[in-house]
């Protein structure tokens, strides 16, 4: 039998999110599902396993465009630092008040 | 257990008969989980060695919930009764005499042994022995997952390459006469009956299991001949088996009474 990587996520309860479990060896699909719930099941530890064929996720990993050599800060969710700004323009509306 | 309420209650008669049809079936689960763990580290694949080691234990699993309940009802010892025994006085069916052979062989009697199962559960589970009805419904949960995995492996060897095919299929015709023997009748055939410990008598369903394997096999392994269960079907022993005996009882054999 040749056999294919299956990529395993599981779901410890309802709602939380699908995780990265690890993968199995199997022939096709069925056993591909025997196997993770073997692995990643048979304890009681998951709430739903998603088991996919490795060659069926595309992959990304090009330095280019995830890690580019400029400053990408001003991308991040936290944007500029307005820490001191913001304790400035407390420092002066404390003075307007007096 | 819930049997504390049950048990007292039990005459004489009722009670072995109870206790027949639980030792039958606590003796199959050990012993097909026995065979079945000699392939823990040397079945095909890594993967297979997991699942197949993980229902070998689910088995010993269920024949230690039966033989905790047998303990109750005959005022025993659950390890007592697993390991204390002589080889004469097990009364697992002859289809799990023999040793687990090569994997196709161990994958045929798998498949006999889980629809012969099954059946079997769907009838004790209507027990009217409320601890023993609630255990079996318990185990069917798990036998459904075993049930699949055999199936698959049918399928895999029935359809797969010539040589497998083929062992498959000359193990299927060698187990056929004694897998019939999970239905051989038990001595209190007639009190398992009237108590409704059992509520459908054995020959029925080996009829229904006859009529659930007979067209799934036949296309791999040609006409199977008739074959019924017989009074010995649960008595007669083997080489084979005297040799598992011998491994399962070394530990608890090498001091008597030790505790774990």
């Amino acid at each position: 039998m040749t056999e294919r990587v299956w990529e395993v996520f599981r779901q410890e309860d309802e709602g939380d999110p699908m995780v990265h479990a690890g993968n199995v060896n199997a022939p096709d699909e069925e056993l591909a599902v025997h196997y993770a719930r073997e692995f990643y099941g048979r304890r009681g530890e998951s709430h739903r396993l998603w088991v996919v064929p490795r060659d069926a996720v595309t992959e990304l990993d090009d330095p280019d465009l995830l890690k580019p050599p400029f400053d990408r800060s001003h991308k991040r969710p936290g944007g500029y630092i307005i820490k001191h700004k913001l304790e400035r323009a407390k420092e002066r509306a404390r003075g307007d008040a007096t | 257990m819930t049997t504390e309420s049950v048990a007292p209650a039990l005459d004489p008669g009722a009670r072995d008969a109870l206790a027949e049809l639980v030792l039958s079936l606590a003796d199959d689960e050990f012993i097909i989980g026995f065979w079945d763990s000699e392939w823990t580290g040397i079945a095909p694949m890594l993967e297979e060695d997991v699942a197949t080691s993980s229902i070998a234990q689910d088995e010993i699993g269920h024949a230690k919930a039966l033989y905790e309940l047998l303990a109750e009802l005959t005022d025993d010892d659950a390890d007592r009764i697993a390991f204390g025994r002589s080889i004469a006085d097990y009364r697992h069916a002859a289809l799990l005499n023999h040793a687990r052979g090569d994997w196709a062989f161990s994958a045929a009697r798998r498949y006999l042994y889980e629809t012969a199962d099954a059946v079997r559960l769907t009838a004790v589970a209507a027990s009217a022995h409320p601890g023993l009805a609630a255990l079996a419904g318990k185990m069917r949960r798990e036998e459904t997952y075993h049930l699949l995995h055999a199936d698959a492996w049918l399928r895999r060897l029935a359809d797969g390459a010539e040589d497998g095919r083929r062992r498959f299929a000359e193990s299927l015709r060698q187990l056929w006469p004694d897998a019939q023997q999970v239905f051989a009748p038990l001595g209190a055939g007639e009190g398992l009956d009237r108590e409704g410990w059992l509520p459908k008598p054995m020959p029925e369903l080996h009829a229904a299991w006859l009529e659930r394997v007979r067209p799934v096999l036949e296309p791999i392994t040609g006409e199977l001949p008739a074959a019924s269960p017989d009074a010995g079907g649960r008595t007669r022993r083997t080489d084979d088996f005297a040799w598992l005996h011998g491994e399962f009882t070394r530990v608890s054999g090498s001091e008597e009474g030790a505790l774990w």
